[in-house]
């Protein structure tokens, strides 16, 4: 145990004072930092500053087609700064004012023989594809109820030549989820990441020492069950404390940069519970361990540093796979796959936590996934430990999955 | 007591790379085991230390089966290895804590053994910043600075300058002072021939020789003849047809009989007035005797 804490100290120290390990997590809160940041730089592109202000439109309707009744416009909550004129203005002047910063964009209507023509205005047509349909379907209901007032209907007769639909949305699937799906799948690629270059390190890790020859005087320090495990533990916390320090750079950049409840519309803040984060730092954990394991016998097969990549391969790809069972099945998580995907124990770990946050996992397929994946660990724990025991001091050529057969039957 | 090993044995596959080696070295000093390369050196030492797993046979120290549990030992192996991006102190901190030491004790020895193989000046620099003979200095100093009873030394001196391969035989010659045992494997005869009471010699997988150096070399005639002269004498050589298995420059190193046929090459050297500056009838080398029992076992 002495030994181990040792090996998983000595692991952490080393992977933390790494500068190439500094500078990518720095990159890394860099990049959520910009992340939190993308409102203000739109605001920055778009040359506004002032978060109160909107995009600045002028509708010209020099005919008096609307009869004053575009004033209404101003109310409505398009998400423009609109200004009206009668004034005859041609497309030279709206030019001019969109090139002073005047305006960003104008709309001038126009009747013609009983036709109205409208002509929508803006600096360059390459960012926008159409006339926005709010102000298409604005500029359509003043008119039509222009002229129906102009038929002396009645208020009965009105109200029902332009009803109030009322919708409401069900559902005949009896379990409710919640959450928005595309964040869950978002925060699903962040959390598979996360476990996939802590457990890569560990193989890392093991090739460096077997590589570097050092394994020979660590063998005879130690034995190997302590050697994997304990490094193994180490890379473990190091990768706690990455998600811990992205965790509370994400909060800071949240209450420093963006603005209040932009947060809560995209993810629900009433599902992160404490029981949420303490499952999904429990799955964290495991489908590391699980993957992590499974990395330290392949690095140990390696002899040579150009061969590292094709040895680690097969654990990529079981890692894809399970990645890619959990990221599809949740675009149906009420599916029967879904509940596999969440147990599986390959996809466990990338796919319960977000059944947890949607609240649609039940106690009892938490409880089995848990254990299917700690009964995983012991099996691959057991496994990689006896392989890299007889793998560790093989410096010849290539080894190929004969020979870790071999290395698994060896006693 | 001490390191007992009994017709160990072991193999990979069909091929037998140990074939039933026993060996003992019941009192401290240094034991040399050598061999050519693919001998099976390693891999005994490998399974002395419980790295690797014996086929057949004991290996005992004490009495007791050799596990980490209970033997305390230090190992040099011949693949050097050291983490070239961590501190020498880290490293060194790192090996003497899974020894079995605690971190004053640690750092006592540290400074002791940095002080002694002058490398202490680089503790706080990375193992990448030193020459390959400091850090090899350094991989011996992580062997024995938990001062283990059993050292095993593969190929100790190689890549050293003479500076630092003296420094580190009285390094060796101070630890058999204390009463450590110590299993030497090399391939520089000298170093062997000079530190060894007792030693194997290993030929694919076989023991070809193995017991106490002086009574090994008191068991071979006076055979050799090391000769230094002023001319060219290979004339009077020829004469005596005796095989001249060495020469450069006027030194001759000569194959003889018997020391009759000796005696008659310095009364012919005389007769003709040559200026000898060397005439030596020796006993082999380990060297000679090295290479000569593993050519006897190719004959074979």
């Amino acid at each position: 145990m002495r030994d181990l804490f040792t090996v998983a100290t000595f692991t952490m120290k080393d992977l933390l004072k790494r500068k190439s390990f500094i500078i990518s997590n720095i990159v890394i809160w860099v990049i959520i930092i910009a992340l939190f940041n993308v409102p203000n730089i739109l605001k920055m592109i778009n040359g506004d500053n002032d978060t109160s202000s909107s995009e600045k439109l002028l509708i010209v309707d020099n005919n008096n087609v609307f009869e004053g009744a575009l004033e209404i416009l101003k109310q409505n909550e398009l998400g423009y700064d609109i200004q009206t004129s009668n004034d005859e203005l041609t497309f030279d002047n709206i030019k001019e004012k969109i090139e002073n910063g005047d305006i960003n964009q104008a709309i001038i209507i126009k009747s013609e023989n009983g036709n109205i023509n409208i002509e929508y205005i803006v600096e360059n047509l390459l960012y926008v594809s159409e006339v926005p349909k709010d102000i298409v379907s604005s500029l359509s209901t003043i008119y039509t109820n222009l002229q129906i007032s102009k038929l002396n209907l009645t208020p009965q007769q009105i109200q029902n030549i332009t009803p109030n639909f009322s919708f409401e949305m069900k559902q005949t699937e009896t379990q409710e989820v919640q959450g928005n799906n595309i964040v869950m799948m978002l925060l699903s690629l962040v959390l598979f990441y996360a476990i996939y270059f802590c457990a890569y390190q560990v193989s890392t890790s093991i090739t460096t020492e077997k590589t570097s020859k050092i394994i020979e005087t660590l063998v005879t320090s130690t034995n190997p069950r302590t050697i994997v495990l304990g490094k193994t533990v180490g890379i473990g916390i190091v990768g706690l404390i990455q998600v811990f320090a992205m965790i509370i750079i994400a909060l800071i950049s949240n209450n420093l940069f963006l603005e209040q409840g932009i947060l809560d519309k995209i993810v629900s803040i009433e599902n992160l519970t404490p029981f949420l984060l303490i499952m999904t730092l429990v799955y964290f954990l495991l489908g590391y361990f699980a993957y992590a394991l499974m990395y330290a016998l392949t690095g140990s097969t390696v002899s040579k540093p150009e061969d590292v990549q094709s040895a680690n391969s097969p654990v990529a790809i079981l890692a894809v796979i399970g990645f890619y069972l959990a990221y599809f099945t949740m675009m149906n998580p009420t599916s029967d796959l879904n509940v596999f995907a969440s147990i599986f124990p390959l996809s466990s770990a990338f796919c319960m936590p977000f059944r947890i946050m949607m609240g649609i996992a039940t106690a009892k397929e938490i409880i089995l996934s848990i254990l299917v994946l700690i009964l995983t660990i012991i099996i691959i724990a057991r496994i990689s430990i006896k392989i890299y025991s007889n793998a560790i001091l093989n410096y010849g050529s290539k080894i190929n999955l004969k020979d870790i057969f071999k290395f698994y039957k060896q006693n | 007591m001490g390191l007992k090993l009994e017709n160990v044995k072991k193999s990979y596959g069909d091929k037998t790379v140990v074939d039933d080696i026993s060996l003992e070295i019941d009192k401290p000093g240094v034991f040399g085991l050598l061999g050519t390369n693919g001998a099976g050196k390693t891999t005994t030492i490998r399974m002395i230390l419980g790295i690797i797993k014996k086929d057949s046979g004991e290996i005992t120290w004490n009495g007791k089966a050799v596990e980490r549990k209970n033997v305390n030992f230090g190992y040099l192996p011949e693949e050097r290895g050291i983490y070239p991006k961590t501190k020498i102190y880290e490293q060194l901190l790192y090996f003497a804590k899974l020894k079995g030491m605690d971190k004053r004790e640690a750092d006592i020895s540290i400074k002791k053994w940095t002080e002694k193989l002058k490398v202490s000046e680089y503790l706080n620099m990375t193992a990448e910043k030193l020459s390959k003979g400091n850090q090899q200095k350094i991989q011996f100093i992580s062997a024995i600075l938990h001062e283990p009873e059993l050292i095993v030394l593969d190929e100790p001196f190689s890549g050293l300058d003479p500076v630092n391969a003296e420094l580190l035989k009285n390094v060796i010659l101070d630890l058999v002072n204390e009463g450590k045992y110590i299993i030497m494997s090399s391939h520089q005869m000298t170093s062997i021939e000079e530190f060894c009471t007792d030693l194997l010699i290993l030929n694919r997988g076989k023991t070809v020789l193995k017991g106490n150096l002086k009574e090994i070399k008191e068991g071979y005639p006076a055979n050799r003849i090391s000769l230094s002269t002023k001319e060219n004498v290979e004339k009077y050589i020829n004469e005596l047809n005796l095989e001249i298995y060495n020469s450069k420059d006027n030194d001759y190193e000569i194959k003889i009989q018997n020391e009759e046929q000796g005696y008659k090459l310095f009364d012919i050297l005389a007769k003709n007035n040559v200026k000898v500056l060397k005439f030596e009838i020796k006993k082999p080398s380990l060297n000679d005797i090295f290479i000569e029992k593993v050519e006897e076992e190719k004959i074979k």
